[in-house]
């Protein structure tokens, strides 16, 4: 039996740019706004999965990108629409600042069955394991329960087949098969397929959505917590149990650790032994 | 249909036909980017017309992949950019101080001004511009994308990442190139009316080929350059520009070297060998090395430290090279991939940038007649080379052939030049040449003047063999010139190649395979034949950065082998080969090098 067309949704996150050094406060927290950003990194295995698994299902298949963010965040969107993703939707509200893990499930969960009645309802719901800004790997699982979605964590291979997954998921110590039925949600690790370059006709098409308003209207929906019928006692910090009593500065972790980079093999070699000599003498006096 | 219904029905990504623009533009280089300048002006004096543009560029970022100087013309500058300070074009320095300098081993010379401004006009350059070209395209890019949004008849998408690796014909007429590699062939190609070729030969030279335009082979040298930043109490060397001659290429090589003081005290030095040499271990990348052992760029160099590496190759026919045709039916051959470069002066942008935009003019005339026939596309040509911007590059047109005529100039006299130079001054190095052969010198040197300085053809037709073809198996001379052994240099400022490659970022996300080996037999005799003279294998030694090698086999036989994920995507490989069995094409999906900075 072919399987028939998914209907397929992949969350993407906005997050700091790990590369650029701009945008870090004197006390080690992150200035979102002067940071450089990026598609979390995590996101491009989620994007790539769900871009593989429209290839699985039948030529009427579909993926919408959902992201949740400042406005900037179209950014990722507009990626997103580069690599093949067919819509978008940004949800973006001043109140959603400050949510933790349980705020986010419920807007970003809201915001899917928002999209379930206009975009139809969904076979597969693609996370990234985790963000590079947050690292709870917390809010795919809550989504899905939100949702009532078949859940499947750590995936790092997929099939559907007969309208069923077969999946291989990462356990401690070794890798799981499952079976699961559609709909479900899937969280996918680091050790799945890297996401491909851009398709030419992905570039063409955002090249022209940017210059065309109405049709950026249609394929980057920009929606606030009003628009999906969210409470917003549930939202942003109100709706965030999480307190941050304090941060600190931990200081460098660690050990000694020299770098030795930018010269010759040669040079670093000899500043190697250079420096292990004069720990060892200072070891040996101990 | 309401338009927006109508663009969407165009644009939605579901829609599969073929993808098209009218014009499509191959490397964002200095001449398509001046097209795509002066194509905005001019689509905006006539608003009834409506053009799509796509401009293809292989690197991941715009000026990724350029490696120049640059000293150039300011008055290209002036012409085709004529805000070019108020839009914030990146400008190094000006140059104030022009110097030619003979190097010996350990001395420099200095030629005085006015022997260079009466023998070597070229080389003042005494109010050009000193440039980082890349970052120069990178804003060239970015106020493209600005200009043409105020253009609303003129569509211009930039594509990062997609090179044209393919060309497609209809009845001889270029009708599309390849530019991804899905497998699916409707995504894969991009359509168009009229195409120009600013990629240095990389998919140009197939065109050339193909329809037979050149009666003369174009030769090519490889520039391999870094540039550094100096310690704070370093030689104040902005505004200042050296070009060499002499050491470290003594091998009979014609070649050269620069050093152009930049902004913000740094400096980029760079030495450039032509490919057509008897050598077959040039190591370019190690000559550099050598060339900054010498005092005084030690004295320069010392406590700095290198910012970036990069290499690319020149065209160095000049005239003689130029395909007889600069056109075919629906594209255009612009900049080196025409080979506009004049070696002489070491000047090569502000022609592909009047390429460009002469280029322009005919792009525009073509379509607003819909005629893209070679005929109609000659009138580039023609306006190209009246172009007062080639006046020098015609009169220095035997430049090459100075040498090739006169070759013991450069394989005889100047090694004892430079070895009596070293030991008792500039009269002593020229006596001591002189006095190897009186007539000899005298005449080659006369010879080369004639042809260095000829305002007027001289009735010599120039002849060029291709680079490769010069190679001899049985060279004996010393490969590279050293540095004296009892000179000091510090070792931290000498860079092995496998570290070089390292200030070049080479980056490739998809394992490489954009250069193909046609025959391992092939290598396997080349092999055997420089194995058995002591050399190395020409393609191991001359690549600038750590791609080539030989993997030994069971039994001890040795195979060709590549590191292609170090590869800059300079060409020398290609271009050198001797038996002719390498093709690099430029890689897919962004893949190469971060040249920002060279
Ligand atoms: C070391 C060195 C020093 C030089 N010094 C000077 C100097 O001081 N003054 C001066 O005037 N000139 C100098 N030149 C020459 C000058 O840089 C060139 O003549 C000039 O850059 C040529 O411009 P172009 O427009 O032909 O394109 P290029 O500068 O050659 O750019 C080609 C572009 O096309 C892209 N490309 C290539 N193939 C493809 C493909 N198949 N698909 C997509 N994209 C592709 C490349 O990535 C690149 O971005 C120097 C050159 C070198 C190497
Ligand atoms: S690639 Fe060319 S130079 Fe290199 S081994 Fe093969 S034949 Fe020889
Ligand atoms: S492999 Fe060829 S193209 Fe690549 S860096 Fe080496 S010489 Fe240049």
């Amino acid at each position: 039996m072919a399987n028939k067309d998914l209907n397929i949704y992949v969350l993407v996150k906005q997050v700091p740019d790990t590369r650029s050094k701009a945008g870090v406060n004197p006390d080690g927290t992150i200035d979102r706004a002067k940071a450089g950003k990026m598609l979390n990194p995590f996101d491009a295995y989620a994007m790539q999965a769900a871009l593989s698994a429209k290839r699985m299902g039948g030529p009427g298949s579909k993926v919408t990108a959902v992201s949740m963010g400042p406005p900037p965040a179209i950014d990722i969107l507009y990626q997103a629409l580069e690599h093949g993703v067919d819509k978008t939707c940004l949800l973006s509200d001043r109140k959603l600042a400050a949510s933790d893990t349980l705020a986010t499930s419920y807007a970003l969960a809201k915001t899917l069955e928002y999209l379930f009645k206009s975009d139809g309802k969904p076979d597969l719901v693609f996370c990234g394991l985790q963000t590079t800004d947050g690292d709870t790997a917390q809010v795919g699982p809550e989504i899905c329960e939100r949702l009532d979605l078949t859940q499947v964590t750590y995936v790092e291979g997929f099939e559907i087949k007969d309208n069923l997954i077969h999946a291989r998921k990462i356990i401690e110590g070794g890798a799981m098969e499952v079976e699961a039925k559609l709909p479900a949600l899937m969280t996918i690790a680091n050790s799945y397929n890297k996401l491909e370059f851009k398709t030419f006709r992905g570039a063409k098409f955002v090249q022209g959505l940017k210059r065309n308003e109405q049709l950026q209207k249609e394929y980057v929906k920009i929606i606030d917590l009003a628009t999906v019928e969210a409470d917003d006692m549930l939202c942003g910090l109100a709706g965030s149990p999480t307190i941050v009593s304090a941060t600190w500065k931990i200081g460098t972790v660690g050990g000694n650790c020299t770098m030795h980079q930018g010269k010759s093999v040669e040079d670093m070699v000899t500043e190697v032994f250079e420096t292990e000599n004069s720990v060892i003498k200072e070891l040996s006096k101990v | 249909m309401a338009t927006v219904e109508k663009e969407l029905a165009k644009n939605t990504t579901k829609q599969k036909g073929p993808i098209t623009y009218d014009l499509v533009l191959i490397g964002a280089s200095p001449a398509n980017l001046t097209l795509a300048h002066r194509l905005c002006d001019l689509m905006a004096l006539k608003p009834e017309m409506h053009l799509s543009v796509a401009i293809l560029e292989k690197s991941e970022e715009f000026g990724g992949h350029i490696v120049s100087g640059a000293v150039v013309n300011k008055k290209i500058f002036d012409k085709a950019f004529p805000n070019h300070i108020e839009d914030g074009m990146p400008i190094e320095s000006i140059c104030e101080e022009s110097s030619f300098a003979l190097l010996g081993r350990k001395k420099k010379f200095d030629v005085p001004s006015a022997i260079t401004r009466a023998l070597l006009p070229d080389f003042c350059k005494e109010g050009y511009y000193v440039l980082t070209l890349s970052n120069v395209v990178a804003w060239m890019a970015e106020t493209l994308q600005a200009k043409a949004a105020t253009v609303p008849n003129l569509d211009i998408d930039m594509y990062n990442g997609f090179p044209a690796t393919e060309i497609r014909y209809e009845n001889d007429k270029i009708s599309a190139v390849k530019v991804s590699n899905t497998g699916v062939d409707l995504e894969d190609y991009v359509h168009g009316d009229l195409f120009c070729f600013a990629d240095k030969g990389f998919l140009s030279k197939d065109i050339i080929k193909k329809f037979e335009l050149a009666d003369n082979p174009q030769i090519w040298s490889v520039g391999v350059k870094e540039t550094w930043r100096l310690r704070s109490d370093a030689p104040y060397l902005k505004g200042k520009v050296w070009h060499t001659l002499g050491f470290p290429t003594l091998d009979g090589t014609l070649g050269g070297g620069f050093v152009y003081g930049l902004d913000h005290n740094r400096v980029t030095i760079g030495q450039v060998i032509s490919l057509d040499s008897k050598n077959p271990n040039i190591h370019p990348q190690k000559q550099l090395q050598e060339l900054k052992k010498h005092p005084w760029l030690q004295n320069i160099l010392r406590d700095g430290e290198l910012l970036h590496y990069g290499a690319a190759v020149l065209p160095e026919g000049g005239p003689a090279s130029l395909p007889k045709a600069f056109q075919v039916d629906g594209a255009l051959l612009m900049g080196d991939a025409l080979g506009l470069l004049d070696v002489k002066a070491l000047a090569g942008v502000d022609k592909a940038m009047e390429s460009g935009y002469i280029g322009a003019e005919v792009v525009f005339e073509s379509f607003s007649k819909r005629d893209f026939s070679k005929e109609q596309l000659s009138k580039y040509q023609k306006k190209l080379l009246a172009s007062p911007f080639m006046d020098k590059y015609k009169a220095n047109r035997y430049f090459r052939q100075a040498f090739i005529k006169n070759p013991d100039l450069l394989e005889k006299y100047l090694p004892i030049f430079v070895d009596g130079f070293d030991k008792g001054g500039f009269l002593w190095g020229g006596l001591k040449a002189f006095l190897a052969n009186p007539i000899g010198l005298t005449v080659q040197t006369f010879s080369a003047l004639i042809h260095l300085n000829a305002p007027n053809e001289i009735n010599d037709e120039v002849r060029y063999m291709p680079g490769y073809e010069h190679i001899d198996p049985n060279f004996t001379k010393e490969m590279i010139a050293r540095n004296q052994s009892d000179e000091k240099y510090q070792k931290t400022t000498i860079y092995s190649r496998e570290d070089a490659v390292f200030y070049a970022q080479t980056k490739y996300e998809v394992h490489p395979e954009h250069i193909d080996e046609f025959s391992a037999e092939t290598c396997l005799k080349c092999i055997k034949t420089y194995e058995a003279k002591g050399l190395d294998v020409p393609c191991v030694s001359d690549c600038t950065a750590e791609v080539h090698r030989l993997d030994i086999r069971d039994g001890g036989v040795k195979v060709h082998g590549m590191s292609l994920e170090n590869c800059v995507q300079c060409r020398t490989c290609e271009l050198i080969c001797p038996e002719q069995n390498l093709r690099v094409n430029a890689a897919y999906s962004a893949g190469g090098p971060n040249f920002k900075g060279l």
